[in-house]
């Protein structure tokens, strides 16, 4: 379908297509390179925030830390009464803003082996200390998490989040430090101390994390448990395990799990409170193996690349569309002149050569292309001008040629019978010219009331120099030919006076004869031509027995001799040129003597005539398509002689 | 026909294949004229491997031997075989060019 559309369709077609596979290709790369970039980036900073906010809260728990550990060895180290203690309890409450309650809790009976429950409990309310002590029936304070797990693993550990109803309803994480005493050499568990703080301070930090426009952070506890977040309802009530359950988000319950056993980390995931696609970068607090999650929404996270590449595909469209412009003014600009120079060529191809072919100012391609076109009708104008005088003046050349033709063909007899009142003998002769005017010749005549002169030449070449000098050939041998004379004197005064300025080299092969047909007595000579068939009556054909001699028109001094044969009563001499012997067929293979003896055979009661045209009919047949390149001359001469007790004369017989 | 021109110390030899013919007689008579040219006043002709001769052949090769003997020059034939042989015999050409049964044998004549 292409190869049928304008030049103009395709340059458009090609370019916009490879354009566009290299602009999106660069576009792809950049917009990917450039998230990767910023990703990294992001993945710093989320880093840097992270650990700076986690930084934050640790100086914070750790200071609070602090406090109940330097109570525990306090208590360890020196001995204390009840009014030590509280004054101890008080003052770090009283010290220590951030610590909004403490407390030493002691094992059952172990302050006092009286007291079931022994905890002096301070904390704040309305700016004020209030002192009260925990324990009673309802609230067995040794088998809460804050006093078991540290008793259990004998280090100080921070609670997980708790809601404080007593002290006015705040969420609240405990840090308690296990404290001992000696008895025996060995460290006898006593109780806690304990250092409260709110979360609320926690919040704060948390929430002041603002990142992009809906970026947050939030901070879970050891057990995923939701501590802070901007959504208040998760507060307490959720974990980020809780969540992932809802949500079905396993990748949310892998970060999770992460998150709980220490890990950082960035990843992507759904935001799950928006659902929005989001990174988050995660790091623990050390202290407490809390950790803090920081949320980025990727499409804020990715804003400016994907802004700066709505920038780069629109700059590309505009590009696009300007590239089309051009390229369809450039093409058209090629176009055009190409379409008029295809217009004016094609009147051309239908024979016009007097069309203008379009003005071309330019000298690129086109213009060279049509200058050419020019240079071409011109050229084609001029060539055809000649071959039309050429073709005249061949056909002139033609026509004369067979003019000479008909002419050369004329100086041969060609009437049969051409002699109706001799019964004696018979004579057929033809002369198949080829197309190529050649130099066959054959004639014959009477020298007198018993004497026939036959001949049969061929001319070594061809053409017009060659049918002139079969014409002078026959003429002289016509001329010379005498009863009185043998065959061979008349080869040797013809070939005299050929020889005469022959600078041609040219050479005629001759066969001639006198019969005498009253006796059947056959003189012949030969100059260099083939040998006649001798078919006597009844028999095999043979070859005809030939004197030496060379063709006429070379050598002055050439020899010629006479031979004789006694003809008997249907006798036939087969005289003919190489036109017969050397026909080639398709395969290049020679007609040849043997042929022609088989042709002579399969007829030996023909008459001249019949034998003459099956010959030559033989050799057409042989040669097929293959054109004739030689004149084919045959002729027959058959001896009826007389029967010498005929009553009739004239009455005849064969043998 | 393929013409093959070997010039040595007593004659050039020349050897023939192929079919001597209205065709190729012009180039043949060419390529002798040019040897005859340069000075090579002895021609053998080696015909072993001629095929065919028509009469344009054999103009062509009178041609030669006309040229030579103004020269006082000499042209041998050698290896003539089957419908060549014939030919020479019929035309007479033997008892005008001296004949041989072989480059060898013409070359010992010189």
């Amino acid at each position: 379908m292409i190869k049928n559309l304008g030049l103009a369709f395709k340059l458009i077609i090609f370019i916009l297509t490879s354009t566009t596979i290299i602009f999106v290709a660069a576009f792809v790369y950049n917009y990917h390179y450039s998230k990767k970039t910023l990703l990294k980036n992001i993945e710093e900073n989320a880093r840097n925030l992270t650990l700076s906010t986690v930084y934050k809260i640790e100086t914070v728990l750790r200071s609070v830390e602090e406090v109940p550990l330097n109570q525990a060895s306090i208590i360890e180290k020196y001995p204390y009464q009840r009014q030590d203690l509280l004054k101890l309890v008080q003052s770090a409450v009283a010290n220590n803003p951030e610590i909004f309650g403490s407390t030493f809790a002691f094992e059952p009976y172990a302050f006092n082996p009286t007291l079931l429950y022994f905890a002096p409990y301070y904390y704040r309310n309305n700016e004020k200390i209030i002192l009260t002590f925990l324990g009673s029936d309802s609230y067995r304070y040794f088998y809460l998490d804050w006093f078991q797990i540290p008793k259990e693993i004998d280090s100080p550990v921070w609670s997980e989040p708790f809601y404080d109803e007593g002290a006015g309803n705040i969420i609240m994480s405990t840090y308690s430090v296990p404290f001992y005493k000696k008895i025996d050499g060995k460290n006898k568990f006593r109780g806690v101390v304990t250092a409260d703080i709110s979360l609320m301070w926690l919040k704060d930090i948390v929430s002041s994390v603002k990142i992009y426009k809906t970026g947050y952070a939030f901070l879970i506890s050891q057990n995923g448990v939701m501590v802070t977040h901007p959504e208040k309802q998760l507060i307490m009530k959720e974990s980020i395990f809780s969540i992932a359950e809802a949500r079905k988000d396993s990748t949310l319950r892998q970060v999770g799990r992460k998150m709980i056993t220490g890990e950082p980390g960035f990843v992507p995931l759904q935001d799950f409170v928006s659902g929005k696609k989001s990174w988050m970068y995660y790091a623990p607090l050390p202290s407490n193996g809390w950790s803090l999650g920081v949320i980025f929404p990727e499409e804020e996270l990715f804003a400016d690349v994907s802004r700066l590449s709505k920038q780069v595909l629109l700059i590309g469209v505009v590009g696009f569309t300007f590239l089309c412009i051009v390229i369809a003014f450039f093409s058209r600009t090629i176009t055009k002149p190409l379409g008029s120079l295809a217009r004016s060529t094609s009147e051309i191809v239908k024979g016009n050569l007097d069309i203008e072919l379009p003005e071309v100012r330019a000298n690129d391609e086109i213009g060279k292309l049509t200058r050419s076109f020019k240079e071409m009708k011109v050229a084609l104008k001029e060539y055809i001008a000649n071959l039309a005088a050429t073709t005249a003046a061949k056909e002139r050349i033609e026509s004369e040629l067979k003019i000479a033709r008909t002419i050369q063909m004329s100086f041969l007899p060609k009437h049969f019978p051409p002699f109706p009142d001799k019964v004696e003998f018979e004579i057929f002769a033809s002369l198949e010219p080829a197309k190529e005017i050649g130099g066959d010749l054959y004639d014959f005549f009477l020298l007198d009331e018993e004497h026939l002169f036959f001949v049969v030449g061929d001319v070594s070449d061809k053409g017009i120099p060659a049918a002139l000098f079969m014409a002078v050939t026959k003429t002289l041998l016509k001329g010379t030919a005498e009863p009185q004379l043998k065959p061979s004197d008349i080869l040797k005064r013809v070939n005299l006076e050929l020889c005469q300025d022959n600078e041609s080299n040219m050479f005629v092969t001759v066969f001639c004869g006198i019969l005498n047909f009253k006796s059947g007595e056959l003189l012949y000579s030969n100059a260099g031509h083939n040998p006649p068939l001798l078919v006597r009556a009844g028999q095999e054909p043979e070859w005809l027995e030939l004197p030496k001699g060379f063709f006429l028109g070379v050598f002055e001094e050439s020899q010629y001799d006479t031979k004789k044969v006694e003809l008997r009563s249907g006798d036939l001499l087969l005289v003919y040129t190489d036109g017969v012997t050397e026909a080639l067929n398709e395969n290049k293979e020679l007609y040849s003597e043997q042929r022609l003896l088989e042709t002579t055979r399969t007829y030996p009661d023909n008459s001249p005539e019949e034998l003459v045209n099956n010959v030559v009919n033989a050799v057409k047949s042989f040669s097929k398509e293959v054109s004739q390149a030689d004149d084919i001359t045959v002729l027959a001469l058959r001896f009826k002689g007389i029967k010498e007790d005929s009553p009739y004369p004239g009455f005849f017989q064969y043998a | 026909m393929e013409i093959e021109k070997k010039r040595e110390q007593e004659a050039a030899v020349v050897s023939l294949k192929g079919r001597m013919d209205a065709v190729s007689s012009p180039e043949f008579e060419k390529e002798m004229a040019a040897l005859i040219a340069e000075g090579n006043n002895a021609l053998i002709l080696d015909f072993a491997a001629l095929d065919y001769i028509s009469s344009s052949g054999l103009r062509s090769i009178l041609t030669i031997t006309k040229k030579l003997k103004e020269k006082d020059g000499k042209l041998l034939i050698a290896g003539l075989k089957g419908m060549v042989k014939e030919v020479f015999e019929i035309s007479g050409f033997r008892s005008i060019i001296p004949i041989f049964e072989s480059v060898e044998s013409a070359r010992s004549q010189i």
